[in-house]
């Protein structure tokens, strides 16, 4: 063996507990796998936020809207670049697409991305900004007027009717959209679910759980960019819109931490043979992420909060209060939620297949599947966002140059 | 087709050849640039069977040495490495079938071979003879005492633990600890020869237990039940692990 694997095994197996078999001392989803599901949650959760506004006509939340859809396009960009970081050979990852093989879920991955990128988000986009790119192509000079032309597909028409075309298109693909951004993340929590020799992970809960956890992450991101870049363009916080989107947030969290209960309960209740090693993995290894940080700090506490601004008066009349504590309960659901993803990805597997010993993850640092790349893969889609915010500016008194400033 | 089109909004009818082209597109691209060993499993297959069915031919297989060795392969047949290839222990040997002069295949004369597979392991099955190498006749190459074309023990073990570890080990932290394997297995003589062929025996009986479980047992210090109502139709190992009872 070699000296560097011998040196990491020599630093793991101090920390086994039991009995485990020799290819379960390394935990071969680390880190990148756990940023997987959590950006593609994201994907799915902002979209939804915008389906309110299309589908389900919460006016409240309107300025949300595009900063939701743009959220949703930086994080899908992002998305696949962790699997494609863990499996290596990035030259080869076209593949899925020339032989498909139906029979396996992974593989699919690549139809159910592409269907997400190009039926639904990229066209609802599109059919969001094309009159203001119009608009913009005409009005602006320089780079960006022919950077909004293209991104137009030079399209001109900007009549009633075009207009309500677009409209009834946007709604299209909303009613489209929902099921698809079910199915994106519905698959995630479907490749774990499925795997029926891990008890951890299988569970016909699984999709519904990530579904939800994944709505929560979404609303809660999108929130929180909107109290951080609003005010820093300029504008005020429209309380209302905020008020409205954490109301929706505190319901997803109630039915999030249900869903999760209810499969803890069922879990207990059945106490198959594996009941004893899980029971020990949620009490030693996972301890921390689980009980403190998911469930203490990530629901209990944020849920807390919130109920506290529904039901005392004091809270309701001060914004800049109400504000503060939105936005430690938005950071704090979003540390919850990447728990949740890292402790269904990492706690699945840490236990041993003959239910008799835990093995431990010990994090990296440096190199592709350690904690530095996973936070420049976690700030790149920040950076995306950025870029889109400038070339399709989600809200329009902003849009204009500062001479026609409206507020 | 003409009416449609000019029906279509403009915007729509923008998209719809955005997306007619880049479908196109990628069908054309997917059809004629991408050369077809890249896409059809077919040809990959064949193509890896040719690489696989290029490489030298090294191993004979085992056939081919009963042409020669006959009276090995025979007395191999009888013992408990029945199931071994030849060429597992003596390496690849075509190059020896084709010039069996000049050409040796190796045979392992260290203790570096034979600890592969009986090294002790929790996780190989009940019975399978194991040893320490450190501690077991340190410095004495294995084939000095074991003849590997029919390995049996040079002497026959004198405990059940020699072979039955595990269970011993079990055995040694719960309440039958000062109870013989003998009480409740009989075990055969032969079964120290030929494990496999000739088993100990079980309980087969409730009344067994009920020796020293049963209420009216003179046995004092276990715990009791009554053998009328308790567990009826089964025998008391079928829920019960006799190794260790107080097990769950």
């Amino acid at each position: 063996m070699n000296p560097a694997m011998l040196e990491k095994l020599r630093e793991i197996l101090p920390h086994i507990t039991g009995y485990i078999y020799p290819n379960e001392i390394e935990v071969h989803w680390g880190l990148l796998i756990v940023v997987y599901p959590y950006i593609t949650g994201i994907v799915a959760g902002a979209f939804i936020l915008a389906s309110l506004v299309k589908v389900f006509n919460v006016k409240e939340v309107q300025p949300l809207y595009r900063l939701a859809l743009l959220t949703a396009l930086a994080f899908l960009l992002v998305a696949p670049l962790s699997l494609v970081s863990h499996l290596g050979h990035p030259f080869r990852a076209y593949e899925i697409f020339l032989t498909p093989q139906t029979s396996s879920a992974m593989a699919m991955f690549g139809f159910v991305y592409a269907w997400y990128l190009m039926v639904v988000l990229l066209v609802e986009i599109w059919f969001d900004y094309r009159k203001d790119m119009i608009v913009w192509g005409q009005e602006e000079k320089g780079v960006m007027k022919h950077v909004h032309r293209v991104l137009s597909l030079f399209s001109k028409d900007t009549s009633e009717e075009a207009l309500r075309f677009d409209n009834r298109a946007l709604k299209v693909i909303t009613i489209i959209g929902i099921p698809s951004a079910f199915l994106l993340h519905g698959y995630v929590g479907f490749i774990f679910g499925s795997i029926k020799a891990n008890p951890w992970w299988s569970s016909v809960l699984m999709p519904i759980v990530f579904l939800f956890s994944a709505i929560v992450s979404g609303i809660a991101l999108v929130i929180l960019l909107y109290m951080f870049i609003y005010p820093m363009m300029g504008g005020k916080i429209d309380m209302k819109c905020v008020d409205k989107g954490m109301s929706f947030l505190f319901y997803a969290v109630i039915v999030d931490f249900s869903l999760e209960f209810v499969d803890f309960i069922h879990r207990i209740y059945q106490s198959e043979e594996e009941i004893k090693i899980l029971g020990e993995l949620v009490m030693n290894k996972i301890f921390f992420s689980l009980v403190i940080v998911q469930v203490l700090m990530g629901m209990l506490f944020p849920l807390g909060i919130l109920s506290a601004i529904k039901i005392f008066r004091r809270f309701r009349e001060s914004e800049e209060l109400r504000k503060m504590l939105y936005f430690v309960s938005l950071i704090l659901i979003q540390g919850g939620i990447f728990a949740t993803r890292w402790n269904v990805v990492i706690g699945g597997q840490m236990f041993s297949k003959s239910f008799r010993g835990l093995t431990t993850y010990k994090m990296e640092f440096g190199g592709i599947e350690g904690l530095l790349y996973t936070l420049a893969l976690l700030a790149l889609p920040l950076v995306i966002l950025a870029v889109f915010l400038k070339v399709l500016p989600p809200w329009k008194e902003f849009a204009k140059a500062p001479r026609e400033t409206e507020a | 087709m003409k009416k449609p089109l000019q029906n279509m909004p403009e915007s729509a009818l923008r998209l719809v050849t955005v997306f007619a082209v880049f479908i196109v597109g990628t069908i054309v691209v997917v059809k004629f640039v991408i050369p077809p060993r890249f896409k059809d499993t077919k040809i990959q297959w064949a193509d890896t069977v040719k690489t696989e069915v290029a490489k030298p031919v090294r191993y004979a297989g085992a056939v081919a040495c009963t042409e020669c060795h006959d009276e090995i392969v025979a007395e191999k047949k009888r013992g408990y490495h029945r199931d071994l290839s030849c060429e597992t222990c003596h390496g690849p040997a075509m190059a020896h079938t084709e010039d069996p002069d000049n050409i040796k295949p190796s045979a392992p004369r260290d203790r570096k071979f034979c600890p592969v597979c009986h090294t002790f392991n929790p996780s190989r099955p009940r019975g399978f003879p194991m040893i320490n190498p450190v501690a077991h006749n340190p410095m004495q190459a294995c084939f000095t005492c074991h003849n590997p074309h029919d390995p049996k023990p040079p002497t026959v073990p004198r405990e059940c633990s020699a072979c039955h570890g595990e269970i011993a080990r079990t055995l040694s932290v719960s309440h039958h600890v000062q109870l013989k394997c003998t009480t409740c297995h009989d075990v055969p003589s032969r079964h120290r020869v030929s494990p496999r062929v000739v088993k100990p025996t079980k309980p087969s009986s409730r009344d067994f237990c009920g020796k020293c479980h049963g209420q009216e047992s003179p046995y004092k210090g276990s715990p009791k039940i009554d053998l009328a109502t308790h567990g009826e139709k089964y025998v008391c190992w079928q829920c019960h692990y006799p190794h260790l009872p107080e097990a769950e």
